[in-house]
Order: C-alpha cells, then structure tokens, then sequence
C-alpha cells in the first residue's frame, strides 16, 4: 500500500485557509453580533442591555378566593415578584389563584386550568387567555360561575389600578358563557358587593 | 431606524391631520342640538336638525329612539336635562346613522311629534299615561271602549293629531297576555349534574311544564316554553323566543352548582348591567364631550349599536325584574324550606336581551347531594312550581 504523504508546503496551504476561515468567521461574526445590537438600540431601549436584573422585589396582592359558608369572595394576601410591568404581575397573580388557597378557601378556577395569556389594551381592559379546563372541569352553576368570573376580575382590578375591566377569554376566543350563565361577551367591571366585608 | 423614523414621520403627519381636521370641524361642522322643557301637561323635547333630514321614532319601553339618517357628519349637542319626566338623552351613531337616545321616567307614556321649520327641527311631546297599559287591558273594557274615541273627536287640537300611529305599541298588548317560561339548558349542554347523576336540564324542564300547567290552569295567560322537551335553544333565541311572543314575563328557571357539596339554598336573580354600565357611562361621557371630538363612535358599526340598545331592553324592566325576583323569592323561602339566598344581579347572558321584566330562579343545588334528592322529587318540583306560580299571581295583582 502506498502511503499518501502530506507535504510541508499542503501543510502550510491547509494552515493558511483555515487561518482565512476563521478570521472571515470572526469578521461576519462580529458583524451580526454589531448589527443585532444596533436594530436592538433602534427598536426598544428597555431591550437592549440584557440587565443584570435588579433583583426583583417582592410584592403584596389579595387574591380573592369563594367560601361556600357565605358564598362571598374572601381575601387571601399573597406575595408576587414586582414586575417588570403590571401585565407580569397580573400574570402572577392569576396562577396563584389557580393554585388555590393556603387558608381553606375554594379556587373558583379548576386546579388544571392554565393562563394562556394575559395582556392589557391601553384603555386598561386586561384579557384574560385561559385553557379549556376553565370550562371542561368546571361545576356549570350560576354561583360557581359567578365566583370564577368575579374572583378573577376583582382580583386584578383591586390590586392593579390600570385595570378598569376585564374580558375573559378561553383558548384564545371568546365564549358566551362558561356553562351557560354568565354572559362572557363584554369585559367586566369588578363587583366588588360579591366580596366579604 | 430610517424606517423607524418613516413611521414616526407619518405617525406625526396623521396626528397633525386629525388634528387640524378636528379644529376644522369644530369650527365648520353642522351640529345636531337636543333640549328639553315641561309644560303644564306634558313635557316637550325639540331636536334641532343640522338639515332637511327625515327621522323614525320608536319606542322602547321606557326609551324613545329617533334614528336620523344622515351622510354627513355632525355633532351632537345636548342641554343638561332638568325636567320632571325626561330623564335623559344619550345618542350612539355610526357611518350613516344616528341614533338619539330619549330615557323618560318610565315606559306609560305616549308621544306625540311633529316636524317643523321645513323639517329642520322635530318636536316630540311626551305625555303621561296615568294608567299602566296592563291595567288598561284587563279591566273595564267595556266601558272603556266607547269614551276613548269620542273624546278624540271632540278634542282635535294638533297635538293629538298624530295618536293612532304612536299608540301601536300599548294596543299590542291587548292580544293574548304571554308569560315565557324557560327551562334552563337541555339537549348536549346539559347544565350542572349532580352527585346521583341528576341533570340540571331535566330539573327544569320537569319544573316548568308543572308551572306553565299551574298558570294555564288558574291564570288567564298563554304560557311559551323556549323548549318543551329535551333540546338544544341557543341563550338569545330565549330572549328572542320571549321578544317575539311579546312576553309580559320572563321567567328562567334552573338548579345550581357549586364547588362544595356544601352550597345550599334556593335564590332569585334579575340581570345586572355591571358590564354595560360602563357602556352607559362612556356614552353619557361622549355626550358631554362632543364638541370635541366630530364621531366618537366611529369605530363602532351598526351591530354594535344594535347589541347596546338589546342590551338597554332588559335595563328599561330591571326595576320591575327587581321587585318580580323579591316577590318570588319570598314564596320560595315560604314553601320550600330551603336556605334563603335572597336576591341577586348578575350578567346572564339569558336576561340581557329580554324585553320585559326577567328573572332567574335557581332553585336549589343539584351539587348538593340532599338538594339533589329534592330536585328529583315531584313534590319539590311541584313547589317551586307552585311558588313561582303564587309570586306570578302577587306581581300581577301589583300591576292591576
């Protein structure tokens, strides 16, 4: 067998193209990296340096929770990270009441039910994305879906002030009703005659 | 960034447009103004058109609506209102449409209007009915009948010239008197189901066709199911099914739920306008603020407009739907031993377009496992039968 030897000048040649290569990758690297930046400054400067996260504080809301003594919504405090806006926060706020209560209280809102999305317009109507289990694992009563409805819109109504109204969505569209009562085509104020005193 | 800063160009470019678009109008656009004043015997409101335009009036309950076609935009000028019967104005308007809003004390009244200054303003005058229309149909018919026309021609000043078509709405309501009887849920939606497997659709259907048999029986009332057997009605053919019958009562009747098997008791609801207050209250906002703004209502189109005032039907009864929920729960806390949960407002879907006075009646919990065992029961259906039936009778008599 004949051996096919690789000579000082290939040797050279092949060290010569890889020094090329990797300036080149270098050179278009930097380049991109420059111009994400540069878009980056252009477009929203609250993006642009990747903040070393000024460690967020923590914050005290009351989540409304039923009891089925008085059929009343009951105010449970609650610690949430602060931030960065309202919509986080408001984020947070809705799976803890998922969660569920830490004093006994009922959630109106079926443990397996997920936040899909929560964003608020400018004229402050929050909407409220949830998944199907709101409607799938949910007893269809008009007093069950009063407290689902109201333990969520007077949770962040009372916690968020630019929040005036809320409009519930489930996976993504509107619903007439979770089961047949409570109309879920228009965005609610809260009522707040539904919690103790 | 160049595009950017396109954006924000044309951005600034629109602003500077609507706004100087906004002065222009302010300064050059024809305005609409609406006003109010009393007199002796009845109160009179005068809308002055920005033109010749013609105008269609109908009323609803205790609303008046004029629409105003128009193609060219104007505004809207209303004086605070200070009379003993007009409660308010309010006005919603699309591209071509306009809609002014007349809310008057309450629905027994009867307007008289007219077109004057080469129909450049409307006059309406708004007189009181002494008499609600129900007692007018039921009683003394007889004797009644005769001096009504006679007066008329006795007495034919321009003012009462134009009384037959305005009083077509109250004539209606000495057909056949309907009560609307809707059993909650029915066919795929079955409602709440209970621990035994009771359905809250079964519930109220078994319920209502033992009360339509109670008023049939014993009242001089045509009795309507939304559905009479195991069926799937959408939530606005109910209200529509009451709408067209031209129900005088509204009753829907279902069995709650609960997270807890705990939840017991039996209440009444009537509709809340939690969320459409706010609609109100924007409208009442918009009202005050037009001289600065030329549509504020632009955005909306036609259907909307259509849903605010369906919405408005049942806000015209919610008094009367208030105190029809206080007398039937009182029957009910009488005859059915159950928890009193009093009466309540909130938003139904099913309420909203209703328009007469509506409740709900929730008459027990079929999530509670004892409840659930009433529910079934023919001698606890026959009395929530029988006690919304008693609470039909009382409001009536109210009436009479």
């Amino acid at each position: 067998m004949k051996k096919r030897r690789i000579t000082p000048a290939q040797w050279t040649l092949f060290g010569l193209s890889l020094i090329v290569v990797l300036v080149l990758a270098a050179v278009l690297f930097r380049g991109e990296r420059g111009e994400g930046v540069k878009s980056t400054v252009g477009m929203s400067p609250p993006e642009s340096p990747p903040e070393p996260a000024p460690a967020r504080e923590a914050k005290t809301v009351l989540l409304f929770f039923l009891s089925e003594d008085d059929s009343l919504l009951h105010p449970e405090q609650r610690e949430i990270l602060s931030g960065p806006s309202i919509v986080e926060e408001a984020e947070q706020a809705v799976e803890e009441l998922i969660r569920g209560s830490d004093k006994g209280y009922v959630s109106p809102l079926p443990p397996e039910t997920k936040l899909r999305q929560l964003f608020v317009t400018k004229d402050g109507v929050a909407f409220v994305d949830l998944s199907r289990e709101i409607m799938e694992k949910h007893p269809s009563g008009s007093s069950a879906e009063l407290a689902t409805v109201y333990s969520i819109v007077n949770t962040l109504a009372y916690n968020f002030k630019p929040i005036k109204k809320v409009f519930i969505l489930v996976e993504g569209s509107e619903k007439e009703t979770l089961g047949g009562h409570i109309n879920l085509s228009q965005p609610f104020v809260p009522l707040y005659s539904l919690n103790a005193k | 960034m160049i595009g950017l800063n396109e954006t924000t160009a044309k951005r600034l470019a629109h602003f500077s447009l609507l706004f100087f678009s906004l002065l222009s109008f302010a300064a050059a656009q024809p305005t609409l103004r609406v006003s109010a004043q009393d007199y002796d015997d009845f109160s009179r409101v005068i809308v002055t058109l920005p033109s010749a335009l013609s105008t269609t009036l109908e009323k609803d309950g205790n609303l008046l609506l004029v629409r105003i076609n128009s193609t060219s935009p104007f505004r809207l000028r209303t004086e605070p209102v200070k009379s003993r019967f007009i409660k308010s104005f309010s006005w919603v308007t699309s591209s071509d449409l306009y809609i002014i809003v007349i809310e008057v004390r309450h629905e027994r009244f009867r307007q008289d209007s007219f077109q004057i200054e080469k129909k450049r303003q409307l006059v309406i005058d708004f007189y009181e009915l002494t008499a609600p229309p129900a007692a007018e149909a039921a009683g003394m018919e007889a004797q009644q009948v005769p001096p009504e026309p006679e007066k008329k021609e006795e007495t034919p000043p321009a003012v009462e010239a134009a009384l037959p078509p305005v009083e077509g709405s109250p004539a209606a309501a000495k057909g056949i008197r309907t009560i609307v009887i809707d059993p909650g849920h029915g066919g795929l939606e079955v409602g709440a189901k209970g621990k035994f497997g009771t359905l809250e659709k079964d519930v109220t259907l078994a319920i209502s066709l033992r009360l339509k048999a109670l008023i049939e029986k014993n009242l001089a009332f045509h009795v309507e199911l939304t559905r009479d057997r195991d069926m799937d009605v959408t939530l606005e053919n109910r209200a529509a099914i009451a709408n067209n019958h031209r129900a005088e009562l509204f009753i829907s009747i279902h069995a709650n739920s609960s997270y807890r098997r705990n939840a017991n008791g039996s209440e009444t609801f009537f509709l809340s306008l939690n969320a459409t207050d706010e609609e109100a209250r924007r409208l009442a906002y918009l009202e005050n603020n037009s001289a600065d703004l030329d549509k504020p209502l632009a955005t909306e189109n036609k259907d909307d407009i259509m849903m605010i005032l369906w919405d408005m039907a049942q806000s015209a009864y919610l008094k009367q739907s208030q105190r029809l929920a206080e007398i039937i729960q009182d029957e009910l806390n009488s005859l059915l031993g159950t928890k009193d949960r009093g009466i309540k407002q909130a938003p139904f879907k099913v309420l909203t377009g209703v328009a007469c006075p509506a409740v709900l009646v929730e008459a027990a919990f079929i999530s509670n496992p004892e409840e659930e065992r009433d529910l079934v029961q023919e001698a606890f259906q026959e009395n929530v039968a029988q006690a919304i039936y008693r609470g039909l009778v009382s409001y009536i008599k109210l009436l009479s």
